[in-house]
């Protein structure tokens, strides 16, 4: 998929991993494998980018004798994905653009 | 590769970010670890599920803006001695003149790139505004009964019409491949800064 349209998604899916309950690098991974790939390494400019916009903030917690960083969501990222919900009808649409196009070509 | 290596190899790849920024990563990649660990992986396995290291350096060099990796480059290590302070002091008009000179061709060699570029689509713009003025010619020349002039004229128009529209692709392709090397050469200033660390 084209890189910058995947960074958009990954990154509201990144808040939606985290939207129920706070949540760690490993968990938000693993939690995401079924519905998208995302690797270590990308997850981590990601948190760290949300981080820095307010959409999420970090807290450690200890975990069997070592620390672990959770990440909790903010109202911003709440509403951020709020504005992806409704963003998506007007991706609907684009994407009905796209593939009539295709039709018509076909016929 | 086991947990050890990975972090040293890591805090020696990034050494060109502040300490911060280098920790911040560090702690990340040892939580992984230790959370594939604790799901079952062998320490090797864990290390490797990390992905490709050069990966991981690259996707963080490129995270980070331009001006944090400058910043880490050049903050000395250590507090300055007096005497250094009085050499950087006494040195000034060395050094900050050699300094403003680089910045100065730096600068010019942008400036003149782009003038070349201005002055190229000014000839286009002028052989399109003589075109036009043979096309007035044209009229003109009927008008007063020179048919053998409105003929030369029009033929002119036509080469020059022609002219203009080579010339303008032309150049549309030469501003383009401009933004190209600009963009390019930023990217090589900031590779100079990242050194060794992205290699």
């Amino acid at each position: 998929m084209d890189i910058q349209l995947k960074r958009g998604l990954l990154d509201v899916c990144v808040l939606k991993a985290i939207k129920n309950e706070d949540s760690y690098g490993y968990k938000i991974i693993k939690d995401m494998k079924p519905f998208v790939e995302i690797s270590e390494s990308t997850l981590y400019p990601i948190l760290r980018r949300l981080e820095a916009s307010g959409m999420l903030t970090v807290h450690s917690a200890e975990h069997n004798g070592r620390l672990r960083k959770y990440y909790r969501i903010t109202d911003i990222g709440l509403e951020r994905i709020e504005d992806f919900k409704s963003e998506w009808d007007e991706i609907i649409s684009i994407y009905e653009f796209i593939t009539k196009e295709d039709n018509n070509e076909s016929v | 590769m086991n947990q050890c290596e990975f972090i040293c190899e890591l805090n020696r790849r990034l050494s060109g970010l502040p300490e911060e920024d280098i920790n911040k990563s560090i702690d990340y990649y040892c939580e992984l670890i230790d959370d594939y660990i604790e799901d079952g992986k062998s320490e090797e396995e864990a290390v490797a599920a990390l992905g490709d290291i050069d990966d991981i350096v690259n996707q963080i060099y490129t995270d980070t803006p331009l001006s944090k990796i400058v910043k880490a480059k050049v903050k000395p290590n250590r507090a300055l001695r007096a005497w250094e302070i009085i050499l950087i002091v006494l040195g000034s008009p060395i050094w900050l003149s050699i300094m403003i000179a680089v910045l100065a061709v730096v600068f010019s060699v942008y400036i003149v790139l782009w003038s070349v570029v201005i002055s190229l689509y000014s000839v286009v713009l002028s052989v399109a505004v003589t075109s036009l003025v043979l096309f007035i010619g044209i009229l003109v020349s009927v008008l007063k009964g020179l048919f053998l002039n409105a003929v030369i004229f029009l033929a002119l128009t036509l080469v020059l019409a022609g002219l203009t529209i080579l010339l303008f692709v032309g150049t549309n392709y030469f501003a383009k491949a401009m933004i190209i090397v600009s963009k390019l050469i930023f990217k090589s200033i900031k590779q100079l800064f990242i050194g060794r660390g992205a290699k």
